[in-house]
C-alpha cells in the first residue's frame, strides 16, 4: 500500500510537468484527485490494510493527497500568471489613455462662488428674495423717486398686478432689514431684469450679487476695507482698486469702484467693476416705517452696501468679448473654464 | 456734458495742471472725465496758404490742381477734391511731414498720376471745427507761411458725466466753481451773475399771465427791439463750435452761450409773431405742438405750455415753436428766462420723448437765483452783438423759489461715518471751499445752487469728496457669523452642481424669459400640473421673450440643440434655477429651484479604445438614485403617460414626487438632428434636498 501511493506520488509529479494548459490540469486533477482518481481508488484500499498499519499508510495518504493538491494550486497559478502575462502583452503604457468626461462650472457660477466664499470668510452669510418683486421692495424702500428714470415701463418688466421683476438684487437688502434686526451682513446674489434690447454688451437678464453691512459706526473706512479685500480675493491680492465719488439714489456717498487690471495684450488699465456706498438715511426710515419699530433708525445705525454685475465680472476675468457667450452654453466655450 | 479748457479758463486759471491732473481732480470728486480730445493743438507743419491757380485736374473730373503759396517763396503744387474755394483764398495746408489728428501722415505723392506735395484741409480735418463741407476758407490778414496753430487757439475738451444730483455742474462757471474748490483757490474776478441792476416790475396780466404757478414759480421776460438778426461774432461762434454746438445766429447762439455758461436756459421768441402776451399755462385738452424739431407733440392736461393769446408757443421748459423763433427777419425779441419745477419737466420730456439741453437742466434743477442775471447777460449781449434796445424794466411774474435750508453739521457723527479723525476746521474749510458758509453751532448755509445738499449725509459726502476717499484708511473687520438657511441652501445647490460637473454634466445658464413657441411645449404644462399657470409680461421687449420660465427644460433643449448643431455628440447639460408659476386662484407669484437635466449621445469619451457607451433611460434614473437616494428614503420610479414623452416616469423620494423624467419623443429629438435617444429629467430642489446646516 505504501508503496503503491509513492508510485502514484512519483507518477503524479512526472504527470504534472506535461499539464501546460487548463484542460491539462484538470485531466491531471481528474487522473489523481476525482472520485474514479488513482489516489481514491488507492485509498479504498484502506479498509485492506490491518489496524497496527492503518495510522502509518492513513498519514501516507494525507501526505500524497497534500502533495498532488500542492501541485495542482502551484500549477494553477503558474499557468494564471502565464495567462496574465500574455494579456499584458502589447500593452504600450505610454499610449494616451481614455479620460473620463469632464464637464465645466459655467463662468457665472465660478465668479459668484469666490466672491461668496471671500465675503463668507469676513462673516456675511447668504440671504435671499423674490425675484418677482413689488415696487416698493425694488424701488421706494430704497430712495428712489416715483419719477426716476428707472421707475417706467420703457427700462423696467411690469406685471398687470404691479408687480415688476426686480431690476436689481438690492431688494434683498428690504427683506432683510425688514425680518431681521441689526447687525446684518449679507450677500444677495441672483438675477435682475432689465429692458434692454440684447447685445453683446446687454442681457435683459443678468446677474448681480449684492452686499449689505448694518450695524452701530460702520464707516466708509469699513466699506473700503472689505471691498478691497473682496477684489483682491477674486483678482489677485495685488490688485489696485480704487473708490470714484459716484450718485445712487440709495446711498450716500456712493461710489464707483474701478480695479485696474491687464487685459490680454493690452495695457494695464482701469475697470469700473461695481458700485457702493453709505445706506442712505431714507432707506433706514422706510425700514423703520416698514417694521413699525426703531431699530434702524438712521441716528442709531449706519451701513454700507455694495452691488456687482457677475457676467462683467466673468467677462473681464476671462476677457470673453460677447456677453452672449454667457447665455449661449455652447459646450466648447463652457470646456474651456473647466481647469479654470 | 462737453467743456472746453479754454471757456473753463475764462473763470479759473488753470495754467498749472496738465489734462491728466485736471481729468484726475475731477473724476475723485465725482466727475467722471469720460473723453477727452484735443482740439487745434499740436499740429505742426500745417500753415496758412494762399490759392494763386486752380486748373482741372487732367485724369479725374473731381479733383483740381492747384498752385498753392505756402510762403516758403515757390508755389507748391497740391491736388484738391474740394470746391468751395476761389483763386486767391486762404486755407490751411498741411505740408508733407504733418501728422493730422487721427495719425493722419501726410506725404508728397501723386493722385491720378499728378504730383501733390501736400493737402489742403478742411476744418474738420484739423479738428477745428465740426465743418467738413469743403476746405477751411481763412478770413485773414496773417501772411502765408504762418503756422495755423497762431490763427486757432489750441483747446482741450473734456466730456464730462455729471450725476443727476449735480445739475450745478451742468455749465462752465459751475464746474469751474467746482474747480476752484478742489484745486482750493479763487475763481477769477467772479462774475456777479446773482446780482442785479435791472429794474424788477411785476408783469400786468396782459404781459404775463402766470396760471401755472406751481409748474413755474417764477417766469420772466424782457423785451428787446430793434435787433439785427445776423451771424455771431468769432469769438462766440468759437465758444459754441468748441463744444460741439452749431452757430445759428447772434440771437440764438447768445441764450445757447448762457445755457452753457451760467446753466440757466433761455427762450427767445420773435415779438412780431406772437398774438399779445405771454400765458403760461396747462395744456388744453388734445391740444397739439408743432415744435422747432420739426415733429407735431400731442399734449396732455398737465404738460405746461408758453402761449400768446390764441396759441402755445413752447413747450415749458422743454422746447419751442417752429412758428415763434428767431429768424433772419426778427427785429423784436422778446426774451425768456424762468425757474420750472423739476418733477414737471421730467415727467413732460418723459412722456413726450423729447429731450433738450433746456429740459435736461430744469429737470435736474437749476439755480433759482441765476434767472435774472442770466436775463441780463443775455440782453447785454444782444445789445452789443446785434443792437437794438431793451425796454428797462424786467417783467417778473410769480416768485424766485426760497434758497435751499440751512444744514446742520454734526463734527463727531461725520467722524464716525468717514471713518477718518479729521477735525472740524478740515471740514470746515472744506465746506467753505464748496460756497457754504457757517453760521455758526453747526450750521451751514447751502448757497441757491446747491439745491441738493439737504442733510447732514449730503455734506458728509461733500466732505469724502474733496477730502478725498483714496486718504481714508481701509479697516479691514471679520466676524463670526451663524450659517443661514439660505448658505445651506447654497451648500448643497453647489455640492449638486459639483457633483454633475464631475460627472461630465456641463452646468448652463440660460434666460429666465421664453417664448409663447417654448411655453407651448408639454413639458412646461407637465411642470406646471392642472392648477397652475404660467407668469406672462404685461410688455414683453420680444417675442422670444414673453414669459417668465415655469420649467428650466424648454431653455436647456435649445441649449441641446444648439450644441448639436455645432456637432456636439456627447449631451449632457444641467442647469438649477428658479422657474416660476401661479396658481390660478392666487395673484402670488411662485418661485421655486428646479434642477434641469438633459442627456443624449455618447457616456463615455470618443477614443481609439473603441466605441463609446450611448446613454439610455437607466443611466438618468440612475443618475437621481445616486444624487437623492443617498439618505434615508430610497428614490424609486412610478410609470407616468405623458404626451411629449415616449417613456416617462414621475421620481418619487420615498412617497413624494420630487420630479419627471423620461425619453423626449423620438420625432421630436429627430426635429432637433439629435443622432440617439434624448431624455429629460427636472427635479423641484426644495423637494429633493433637505439642507442640514451642518451640511
Amino acid at each position: 500500500m505504501i508503496a503503491q501511493l509513492d508510485a502514484i506520488h512519483q507518477d503524479a509529479q512526472a504527470a504534472i510537468e506535461d499539464a501546460c494548459d487548463e484542460a491539462a490540469l484538470e485531466e491531471f486533477r481528474i487522473r489523481f484527485l476525482g472520485k474514479k482518481g488513482a489516489l481514491t481508488q488507492a485509498a479504498s484500499g484502506m479498509r485492506d490494510v490491518s489496524k497496527e498499519d492503518k495510522p502509518a499508510v492513513g498519514q501516507k495518504l494525507n501526505e500524497v493527497r497534500q502533495a498532488l493538491t500542492r501541485f495542482v494550486e502551484a500549477r494553477s497559478a503558474q499557468l494564471l500568471a502565464l495567462k496574465d502575462a500574455e494579456a499584458a502583452k502589447g500593452i504600450d503604457v505610454t499610449l494616451p489613455g481614455r479620460r473620463p468626461q469632464q464637464a465645466a462650472f459655467h463662468p457665472l457660477t465660478q465668479v459668484m462662488h469666490r466672491g461668496i466664499s471671500a465675503l463668507r470668510q469676513m462673516g456675511f452669510t447668504l440671504a435671499a428674495g423674490p425675484e418677482v418683486e413689488t415696487e416698493f421692495h425694488c424701488f421706494d424702500a430704497l430712495n428712489t423717486p416715483e419719477d426716476h428714470p428707472a421707475r417706467n415701463e420703457k427700462d423696467t418688466f411690469y406685471f398687470a398686478d404691479g408687480h415688476l421683476l426686480r431690476t436689481h438684487t438690492s431688494s434683498v437688502q428690504v427683506r432683510t432689514m425688514e425680518t431681521t434686526k441689526p447687525p446684518v451682513r449679507i450677500i444677495a446674489p441672483g438675477s435682475a431684469y432689465r429692458r434692454d434690447e440684447i447685445d453683446s454688451t446687454h442681457l435683459s437678464v443678468f446677474s448681480q450679487m449684492e452686499g449689505l453691512y448694518v450695524a452701530e459706526d460702520v464707516s466708509l473706512g469699513d466699506l473700503k476695507g472689505t471691498l478691497e479685500r473682496l477684489f483682491r480675493a477674486i483678482f489677485g491680492p495685488k490688485t489696485p482698486v480704487r473708490f470714484r465719488p459716484h450718485f445712487f439714489p440709495f446711498t450716500e456717498p456712493s461710489f464707483e469702484i474701478d480695479i485696474k487690471l491687464q487685459p490680454k495684450g493690452q495695457d494695464p488699465r482701469w475697470i469700473e467693476i461695481a458700485g457702493c456706498g453709505m445706506v442712505d438715511p431714507n432707506v433706514f426710515r422706510q425700514i423703520c416705517e416698514s417694521r413699525g419699530d426703531d431699530v434702524y433708525d438712521p441716528d442709531k445705525v449706519t451701513g454700507f452696501a455694495f452691488g456687482l454685475g457677475l457676467e462683467r465680472l466673468a467677462m473681464i476675468m476671462w476677457g470673453i468679448p460677447d456677453i452672449r457667450l454667457l447665455i449661449e452654453n455652447d459646450q466648447r466655450f463652457l470646456r474651456q473654464f473647466a481647469s479654470a | 456734458m462737453n467743456t472746453s479748457l479754454n471757456w473753463l479758463q475764462d473763470h479759473i486759471d488753470l495754467s498749472d495742471y496738465s489734462t491728466d491732473a485736471l481729468s484726475d481732480l475731477l473724476t475723485f470728486a465725482g466727475i467722471e472725465v469720460e473723453g477727452i480730445q484735443e482740439r487745434g493743438a499740436g499740429v505742426d507743419h500745417v500753415v496758412v496758404g494762399q490759392i494763386k491757380s486752380s486748373d482741372s485736374h487732367p485724369g479725374a473730373d473731381r479733383l483740381s490742381v492747384c498752385q498753392v503759396d505756402d510762403g516758403s517763396g515757390s508755389l507748391r503744387q497740391i491736388v484738391c477734391g474740394a470746391k468751395n474755394y476761389k483763386v486767391n483764398d486762404k486755407v490751411p495746408v498741411a505740408l508733407p511731414g504733418a501728422v493730422l489728428p487721427g495719425d493722419f501722415k501726410i506725404k508728397e505723392g501723386k493722385l491720378r498720376g499728378v504730383v501733390s506735395n501736400g493737402m489742403m484741409c478742411s476744418g474738420r480735418e484739423l479738428q477745428l471745427t465740426d465743418d467738413h463741407e469743403g476746405l477751411l476758407i481763412l478770413k485773414t490778414d496773417e501772411a502765408t507761411g504762418t503756422p495755423i496753430g497762431e490763427l486757432f487757439e489750441s483747446d482741450t475738451l473734456l466730456e464730462l458725466e455729471i450725476t443727476p444730483n449735480r445739475p450745478d455742474c451742468l455749465s462752465h462757471l459751475g464746474i469751474a466753481r467746482e474747480l476752484a474748490a478742489l484745486a482750493k483757490r479763487p475763481l477769477k474776478g467772479v462774475p456777479h451773475y446773482g446780482a442785479s441792476s435791472v429794474t424788477q416790475q411785476p408783469a400786468k396780466t396782459e404781459e404775463i399771465t402766470l396760471e401755472a404757478s406751481e409748474s413755474c414759480p417764477f417766469y420772466t421776460a424782457r423785451r428787446i427791439t430793434g435787433v439785427k438778426v445776423g451771424p455771431s461774432p468769432d469769438w462766440l461762434k468759437g465758444k459754441l463750435e468748441a463744444i460741439g454746438l452749431r452757430p445759428i445766429n447772434n440771437i440764438v447762439d447768445i441764450t445757447n452761450y448762457v445755457l452753457f455758461e451760467m446753466g440757466q436756459p433761455l427762450h427767445a421768441f420773435d415779438v412780431a409773431k406772437l398774438d399779445g402776451g405771454i400765458c403760461v399755462r396747462l395744456a388744453n385738452d388734445g391740444e397739439t405742438f408743432q415744435a422747432l424739431d420739426g415733429n407735431e407733440y400731442a399734449l396732455q392736461t398737465d404738460d405746461l405750455v408758453i402761449a400768446d393769446q390764441s396759441k402755445a408757443v413752447a413747450i415749458g421748459g422743454v422746447m419751442g415753436g417752429e412758428d415763434s423763433g428767431v429768424t433772419e427777419g426778427t427785429t423784436d425779441v422778446l426774451l425768456e428766462s424762468a425757474y420750472f419745477t423739476p418733477s414737471h419737466i421730467r415727467r413732460t420730456s418723459r412722456r413726450l420723448d423729447l429731450s433738450s439741453d433746456s429740459s435736461y437742466r430744469f429737470e435736474r434743477g437749476i439755480d433759482p437765483a441765476q434767472t435774472i442775471g442770466a436775463s441780463e447777460l443775455a440782453s447785454k449781449l444782444i445789445l452789443e452783438l446785434a443792437g437794438g434796445k431793451a425796454e428797462d424794466v424786467l417783467l417778473v411774474a410769480g416768485e424766485v423759489p426760497a434758497s435751499p435750508s440751512p444744514v446742520m453739521l454734526d463734527h463727531g457723527r461725520a467722524q464716525r461715518l468717514l471713518g477718518v479723525d479729521l477735525s472740524e476746521d478740515e471740514m470746515g474749510e472744506i465746506l467753505t471751499g464748496l460756497g457754504l458758509e457757517s453760521q455758526g453751532a453747526g450750521a451751514w448755509k447751502v448757497p441757491s445752487f446747491r439745491g441738493d445738499l439737504e442733510r447732514h449725509v449730503d455734506l458728509v459726502e461733500e466732505i469724502a469728496r474733496v477730502y478725498g476717499i483714496d486718504k481714508i484708511p481701509a479697516r479691514e473687520v471679520a466676524f463670526f457669523a451663524e450659517p443661514s438657511k439660505e448658505d445651506a441652501r447654497y451648500d448643497a445647490h453647489h455640492q449638486l452642481r459639483q457633483r454633475l460637473v464631475d460627472l461630465g454634466y456641463d452646468d448652463c445658464l440660460t434666460i429666465k424669459l421664453i417664448s409663447d413657441a417654448q411655453l407651448a411645449d408639454d413639458l412646461c404644462a407637465l411642470r406646471l400640473g392642472k392648477q397652475n399657470q404660467a407668469v406672462p409680461l404685461k410688455k414683453p421687449l420680444s417675442q422670444d421673450h414673453t414669459t417668465l420660465r415655469p420649467s428650466v427644460l424648454p431653455g436647456l433643449l435649445d441649449v441641446a440643440e444648439r450644441n448639436i448643431c455645432q456637432g456636439a455628440t456627447s449631451l449632457k447639460f444641467f442647469e438649477i434655477g428658479t422657474v416660476f408659476s401661479k396658481h390660478e386662484k392666487s395673484p402670488k407669484v411662485l418661485e421655486s429651484q428646479q434642477l434641469g437635466i438633459v442627456l443624449s449621445g455618447d457616456m463615455t469619451n470618443a477614443s481609439w479604445h473603441g466605441e463609446t457607451a450611448q446613454a439610455d433611460i437607466c443611466d438618468l434614473i440612475g443618475l437621481c438614485e445616486a444624487l437623492f437616494g443617498g439618505g434615508k428614503q430610497a428614490v424609486t420610479m412610478r410609470r407616468l403617460e405623458q404626451e411629449s414623452l415616449l417613456v416617462a416616469a414621475e421620481v418619487l423620494l420615498g412617497k413624494s414626487v420630487i420630479g419627471r423624467l423620461g425619453q423626449v419623443d423620438p420625432a421630436r429629438a429627430r426635429e432637433m438632428d439629435c443622432q440617439g435617444p434624448l431624455y429629460v429629467a427636472e427635479i423641484d430642489l426644495a423637494k429633493a434636498i433637505k439642507p442640514s446646516l451642518s451640511a
